[in-house]
């Protein structure tokens, strides 16, 4: 085991952080598979309204290569084939067949025995988890697309913690999985000789077997656990950045498909809350968020992670990749004199509020704290940005047309934290722009 | 609710949309944000942001001005007195600084605002806080006995030429507040040349006090020795109870506003502590040179750093981060060669007395040559990725 040494981030601590106990949701009355959270996907449907699905029945796939599909994680009805802006497919909502009971009717597809895992073809495995829906678990960077089947990637990452601070805690997650974790480490040696398996330092006590297989440990602050940011400190050539990432849920969800030939519909998610300690859940895939947080006033945004998420409409539902929601506050109040109050409870990476001698976790909220401004070339953005870009020329280039510029500064190793972003005294929206940049240039490049 | 925010919505409608006011709109967006500031909810990621914005990030910079700013007002009314051969309480020097200081700084923001106002309607922008710290800047870097005719040219140029012809705040390359020093120094010499610091000089006739700087020892003396018989010891310069620009004398001040800053992390500690560097290195070397006992070039580093404005400079001047390098490495050249260069054109060009304006000016041009280099080097140092 070795330790990663990764010395910026955010390191201030915050309120909210889940509870460890695990409490089971009842089934819902829908659940919806969405397309928006789902990286330059491309998305065919493959069912109508009103059409009876079971659980593993695809409902879209993606035209860029059609043998990947999304499938129904339950059995039910297509009630509503919801559709966004320039009429983009946002998600498929089914109704649950409630009368079947507790049983699902799942469509059986071929088992492989834990025997002789590592003796069948590796086509063959692709070949599964593509018709099982579960091959886009897997991503390739420097995009974050689904990996490309054809090629050998040089290693593959497993992280056990998500894309927020508070996703599901691997203790949790993992806890009666050791025999599938164990098994999807031995199908993702088929694909590749080098295996990371990464976890934030305070996950680590609770880890028991899983501990047996961790190869690299990581700070405990946002977003060292994160797969770029693995990837930036461990590559050594080139051949390095098209290394593929999974998480350690999905590749759990990978084993059991290929030992049951059934696609898992159970997923560990996590709501959180500033001073609030709420449970871990264990919840069907494609949850309704209402359900899942309640009812509440105005004054929120539900995200699905702070840094690195999008904000999910109250009606929607959550994605295949996501299992936390955040529930942040938005003060309304515009503060008389508030850019000169002393601000004892305000967090910031400055030292410009009281609140930096204090170490009490802070409260986050979905505000601004000011208007847009010119680049002032503070080095905020580089100096927090834990791959070592200077997001603040990166984006000058960018602004200017010059990709080429930007590429030579390293956009691709942008692990899109968002971090520079949440420093920037301008309010200027880099990640965003850093974003834009890596996505237009893989979608040229395509 | 407030009687503020009332007054604010009440004149909301005459400066925004078809309102009779809507060419200033700028002007009462920048009070309404004075007064109520302004927190709109995010709308992409990451969905939480830092408390620190540029409002609060100008307001720091004026905070850590403030011993400099008073010390500057009292020291001026200090020097009229000693000048008159009076001797002024505390609190009398303070007022008749005041006296001094006040119009300078008022004229400054002033035609300052008038130009920022103007350039934010025609373009249609917000009005930057940057102002802020250039109209504080520029009057603390001036005699206190200039016409004020000559601060609104001068503020006029540093605003209008050093900044708003690149397009605003952040876009300038030279800082505003020294372009408009230096357009008055090379434009009135006599106004600014080191003869005539001491307010009380139009009261008196043939008085006239010199800075440290202009300090020359005759043929066998030594500087030093001859600086501390004419009021210049090293005790005197530090805490700053000597003629000079109005801000400029006390070195403890500058020290006090450049920890503020640093602790803060508003200024980059890199360019101050290079700077520093710079100019104890300089100086030593010059020091070490033989002969040139009566001039500056013997000195030594510690009367280097406390004379003239090199701490003023350094402190407020360079770390101004628009007119600074933007990388890190950058920022230690940045700050040294200033330090080297200030020493070099104080002792080895007899034309200047002083040469921190100069220098910073100058490394400001190179800030962006200094960027590019840096970068060159960080990114032979990536592994590539494209």
């Amino acid at each position: 085991m070795e330790n990663i040494k990764i010395l910026k981030g955010f390191k201030t601590p915050i309120t909210g952080m889940p509870d460890l106990s695990v409490i089971q949701m009842p089934d819902p009355e829908t659940v919806a598979v969405p397309a928006v959270d789902i990286p330059y996907i491309r998305p065919k449907l493959l069912v109508k309204k009103d059409e009876p699905v079971k659980t593993g029945t695809p409902l879209f796939c993606d035209k860029r290569n059609k043998c990947i599909s999304y499938v129904s994680p339950g059995t039910g009805i297509v009630k509503e084939i919801v559709y966004g802006e320039k009429r983009r497919l946002q998600e498929v909502v089914i109704t649950l067949d409630k009368n079947r009971g507790k049983a699902d009717d799942f469509i059986q597809f071929e088992t492989v025995s834990q025997n002789n895992i590592d003796k069948i073809p590796k086509s063959k495995i692709i070949q599964l988890l593509q018709q099982g829906g579960l091959w886009q678990c897997l991503r390739e960077f420097p995009a974050g697309d689904t990996a490309d089947e054809t090629h050998a990637p040089p290693m593959i990452i497993v992280s056990l913690n998500g894309n927020d601070l508070f996703s599901p805690h691997p203790k949790v997650v993992l806890e009666n999985e050791t025999f599938f974790f164990e098994l999807g480490i031995k199908i993702l040696k088929q694909f590749s000789n080098r295996i990371i398996v990464t976890s934030r330092q305070s996950s680590m006590d609770r880890l028991n077997k899983i501990k047996d297989h961790i190869t690299h440990v990581v700070p405990d602050f946002y977003p060292s656990w994160d797969p770029s940011i693995v990837l930036y400190q461990l590559k050594q050539s080139r051949e390095d950045n098209r290394s593929w990432c999974i998480q350690a849920d999905q590749l759990i969800q990978v084993a059991r498909f290929l030992l049951t030939g059934r696609y898992p519909v159970k997923r560990v998610v996590t709501i959180t809350r500033s001073n609030d300690k709420k449970p871990h859940l264990i919840v069907r895939q494609g949850m309704p968020v209402k359900d899942l947080v309640g009812s509440l006033d105005n004054n929120y945004t539900i995200t699905t992670g702070r840094f690195k998420g999008r904000s999910v409409d109250f009606r929607s539902h959550m994605g295949f990749f996501e299992n936390t929601l955040n529930i942040i506050n938005s003060n309304q109040e515009e503060e008389l004199f508030g850019f000169i109050k002393p601000g004892l409870s305000k967090p910031s990476v400055s030292r410009t509020f009281l609140s930096c001698l204090t170490k009490t976790p802070k409260n986050l909220d979905v505000n601004m704290h000011g208007e847009e401004r010119a680049c002032i070339n503070c080095g905020y953005c580089t100096n927090i940005c834990p791959n070592d870009l200077t997001p603040s020329f990166i984006m000058k280039a960018l602004l200017s047309d010059d990709i080429e510029d930007a590429l030579s500064y390293g956009l691709l190793d942008c692990a899109r934290c968002g971090l520079c972003s949440y420093v920037c005294p301008s309010k200027i929206e880099l990640v965003q722009i850093l974003s834009f940049g890596m996505d237009s240039h893989y979608k040229d490049k395509e | 609710m407030n009687p503020v925010k009332k007054l604010l919505d009440l004149g909301e409608k005459h400066f925004t949309g078809s309102g009779k006011f809507s060419g200033l709109a700028p002007l009462f967006d920048a009070t309404k944000t004075f007064f109520f500031f302004p927190s709109p909810k995010t709308r992409c990621t990451p969905f939480v942001r830092d408390n620190l914005d540029l409002k609060r990030f100008m307001s720091f910079v004026i905070i850590s001005l403030m011993p400099v700013l008073i010390f500057g007002i009292y020291n001026t009314g200090f020097q009229a007195g000693l000048a008159l051969g009076e001797s002024y309480t505390f609190s009398q020097s303070f007022l008749l600084g005041l006296r001094y200081v006040l119009p300078i700084i008022i004229v400054t923001y002033g035609v300052g605002f008038f130009w920022e106002i103007l350039f934010a309607s025609i373009r249609g922008h917000k009005i930057s806080e940057g102002l802020l710290v250039t109209g504080l800047l520029f009057p603390l870097t001036l005699p206190a006995t200039i016409p004020l005719w000559q601060v609104a040219l001068g503020i006029s140029f540093g605003v209008v030429i050093g900044k708003e012809v690149f397009g605003g705040t952040g876009r300038n390359f030279l800082n505003p507040a020294l372009t408009g020093r230096a357009f008055l120094f090379f434009s009135y010499p006599v106004s600014m040349s080191g003869e005539v610091w001491v307010a009380a000089t139009n009261t008196v006739d043939g008085f006239s006090g010199a800075t440290a700087l202009s300090v020359l020892a005759p043929e066998g003396e030594k500087i030093t020795a001859v600086l501390s018989n004419s009021g210049f010891s090293l005790a005197e310069l530090f805490f700053g109870l000597v003629p000079g620009s109005i801000g400029e004398t006390s070195a403890f001040c500058c020290i006090l506003g450049a920890l503020f800053l640093v602790i803060t992390k508003i200024a980059n500690f890199r360019i101050i502590i290079g700077g520093v560097l710079g100019l104890s290195i300089t100086a030593i070397i010059f020091y070490l040179i033989p002969g040139g006992n009566e001039s500056w070039i013997s000195a030594g580093p510690l009367y280097h750093l406390c004379a003239g404005g090199f701490l003023f400079g350094i402190s407020f001047m360079a770390t101004d981060p628009v007119s600074a390098p933007g990388t890190n490495i950058g920022r230690w050249i940045f700050g040294f060669l200033i330090g080297f260069l200030t020493i070099t054109i104080r002792v080895a060009n007899p034309a200047f007395v002083e040469g921190t304006m100069l220098a910073i000016l100058f490394m400001n041009v190179f800030a962006p040559l200094l960027d590019y280099i840096v970068m060159k080097y960080t990114i032979s140092k990536r592994i590539p990725n494209v």
